[in-house]
């Protein structure tokens, strides 16, 4: 095991150097001074050109300077922002744990729901019942994110009025940050209105968290609800049938765990296009997120915002896809076997 | 009173190729304490008898029968969730293939621990101790010597015999009335098939189970069984004490089942042809009607087009128009079938 995670940890560091080195090469190519997209400085004062050239060892080869741009990124430095001139690691830790917290509860929404249903749909001896869940995730599966996110945005928000459409709390509420998660900060805090600061945070985020929920809800139905007709067919769990045990505990202690393997490995692979929809939602509800930082970002030809906010979240992606991958190993005995098999 | 009789089952299935009889009016008795053998083909429909009695129908099942009695219930009338009960605490099954009647995601004890029978008079903090510990000594009485590597162990790091004893413990451990074995030994080698029918026949001998053991090699089943019932193609050819169908066979199928062991007492038929049967098996789509041994049998008439009913005399039943040794019964229409 402690070889397979030294693997995957080798994995990680390969591809974040690709990561690396793509970004290096985009660099130099963007159209503006190489100065300017590496650090962000409008015009420099020769003072600052010359702390520029030795930082990045400008004079030097393409390797020296890749190495040079190596240590300044992970060291922190990614530059100032062009339009707010603040550091681009500070404005960029101030917006990732409002991202995190839209994408755990909009996971969060999609697995509670989607795997009961899934099992749910596996289970119905009614052809209705199956063909409409199947017909609903479906639908979902196909419906554009935008479109959804400002069609609940005008029924809910605009035309009912029950929920907040924009940002992630009502800018009346002071919340000192302390983890970054509104939700935990507002019950954290010590301010006499946390409780419906607290109740204000949860409105706001219930239209985009189900917008972005969709996706992955209908995914986790539907792959839910193949692995478990599969596996009900199985020799194990007939047998555990002949055992007498009760259906619940056949689908909670055996069915369920072999259904949630295939769920998992789609999770991984649905990452990408889930980390894409979340900026979607981001910039539709105005959410502060990550991505709707990096797309005013690349509106304003920040480049510096746009570097920043790419290697963020590439590396958060490649991070979550390894870690996605050690559990489903962790979790499923089989693949351990084949991992034995193939060392 | 008989542990379990059952009168004119018929499995229907659903098929791509329409609606077929993969079991036609099959009848068994077993009475308690006894090892009935069930002898036949693959694909002779054991495994759906075996799995229409435990009350595992898969999906695509239809089942009819006149009676299924199980000791003087009617199998038929109950509700599934009755039935689940049964098969806990009175019948077990053995699978075919062990390996994959485990769980592959969770380790082999944990399987066996859930199968346990609860101590009720304990209290609920020392239940799951209780069932640790019956669950080694059960282990230790099928035969495994290590029992904690075994339960700590996935099934599918488990040899095939190793897997199929832990099944033996899981099924008897609730100390069912029948235990219904379905080719316990097949893919193992000789050493581990002698082991298990020891394992059996103790169980039998001691714990009073009745078993119906299901096998396609009478040699090993006319060793261990005290009656014989032989299938072919989804019907019941013969049925009776193991001895007397073995030394007296009424029906032709018997008798060519019998025929095909290779008899090496005499030297001079070594280098003859062995005995067969013509043809082989037909394919569940393409089931003869009557008798359906009809095609391959060096006995058939005109006659055999109908399904001969099951004759009972003198403790023995055969389904036959023209038997060894005997007359047919006379109360039987001859016409309808």
């Amino acid at each position: 095991m402690a070889r397979y995670l030294i693997r995957r940890l080798n994995l990680f560091l390969a591809t974040s150097l690709v990561l690396f080195l793509v970004m290096f090469i985009v660099t130099s190519k963007f159209p503006v001074e190489h100065t300017f997209a590496l650090t962000g400085l409008q015009s420099p004062t020769s003072q600052e050109l010359a702390q520029i050239e030795s930082d990045y060892q400008l004079d030097s080869s393409q390797l020296h300077q890749f190495f040079a741009y190596l240590q300044q990124r992970l060291s922190g430095n990614l530059g100032i922002s062009a339009t707010s001139q603040n550091p681009v690691i500070d404005e960029l830790t101030a917006v990732l744990p409002a991202s995190f917290e839209l994408g755990i509860v909009a996971g969060l929404i999609a697995l509670v729901l989607g795997l009961p249903l899934g099992v749910l749909a596996s289970l119905s001896k009614h052809k209705i019942t199956q063909h409409t869940i199947m017909a609903i995730t479906l639908t979902g599966y196909s419906i554009p994110v935008f479109w959804l996110g400002l069609s609940l945005s005008l029924w809910f928000g605009v035309q009912l009025g029950w929920l907040p459409i924009s940002g992630q709390i009502n800018l009346l509420y002071d919340i000192r940050p302390v983890s970054g998660f509104l939700l935990i900060d507002t019950l954290l805090s010590d301010s006499q209105y946390a409780t419906s600061a607290f109740i204000d945070a949860l409105l706001h985020i219930i239209l985009p968290a189900v917008t972005l929920a969709v996706l992955p809800f209908t995914v986790v139905v539907r792959i839910t609800r193949a692995a478990m007709i599969a596996i009900m067919e199985q020799t194990y769990i007939k047998a555990a049938e002949a055992r007498g045990l009760h259906t619940s505990i056949i689908v909670l202690r055996h069915a369920l765990p072999n259904a949630f393997i295939p769920v998992l490995k789609n999770l991984g692979l649905m990452l990408g296009a889930f980390a894409s929809y979340a900026m979607v939602v981001e910039v539709i509800f105005s959410w502060p997120g990550v991505g709707a930082w990096l797309v005013s970002g690349i509106y304003q030809r920040d480049y510096t915002v746009i570097q920043g906010g790419i290697l963020a979240v590439a590396l958060i992606i490649i991070f979550l896809s390894i870690l996605i991958e050690v559990i489903h190993t962790a979790m499923n005995p089989l693949s351990r076997k084949e991992l034995y098999a193939a060392n | 009173m008989p542990l379990l009789d059952i009168r004119n089952l018929t499995i229907e299935l659903d098929t791509p190729h329409g609606r077929v009889k993969a079991l036609e009016r099959v009848s068994l008795t077993l009475n308690p304490g006894e090892v009935h053998g069930l002898v036949g083909e693959s694909g002779s429909g054991r495994t759906l008898l075996a799995k229409a009695i435990l009350g595992i129908p898969g999906h695509n099942w239809t089942i009819q029968a006149d009676r299924m009695m199980w000791d003087g219930q009617n199998l038929m009338d109950m509700s599934p969730s009755e039935r689940r009960v049964l098969m806990g605490s009175e019948m077990a099954m053995i699978f075919q293939d062990p390996i994959s009647s485990l769980d592959p995601a969770i380790a082999v004890g944990t399987q066996i621990i859930e199968a346990m029978p609860e101590n009720k008079e304990l209290p609920w903090w020392k239940r799951g101790s209780d069932k640790r510990k019956k669950a080694q000594q059960w282990l230790h009485k099928v035969g495994i010597k290590e029992t904690q590597k075994i339960m700590s162990s996935y099934a599918w790091e488990l040899s095939d015999g190793e897997c199929q004893k832990v099944m033996i413990a899981i099924a008897v451990a609730n100390q069912p009335r029948l235990l219904i074995a379905d080719e316990p030994t097949n893919s193992m080698e000789v050493r581990t098939q002698a082991q298990i029918f020891r394992l059996l026949s103790k169980l039998n001998q001691l714990q009073n189970v009745s078993i119906l053991l299901i096998s396609h090699e009478l040699e090993t089943l006319s060793q261990w069984c005290d009656r014989l019932t032989v299938m072919y193609s989804g019907q019941v050819m013969e049925s009776g004490v193991t001895s007397e169908v073995i030394a007296n066979p009424y029906h032709p199928y018997t008798k060519a089942l019998l025929d095909n062991i290779p008899d090496y007492s005499n030297p001079e038929h070594h280098k003859t042809m062995m005995q067969t049967l013509p043809g082989s098996a037909p394919a569940l789509q393409h089931l003869p009607i009557g008798c359906r041994l009809g095609p391959r049998c060096p006995q058939a008439q005109k006659l055999c087009v109908n399904q001969p009913s099951l004759c009972h005399q003198k403790d023995r039943y055969f389904a036959c128009h023209f038997p060894y040794h005997n007359e047919p019964c006379h109360e039987e229409p001859l016409t309808k079938s």
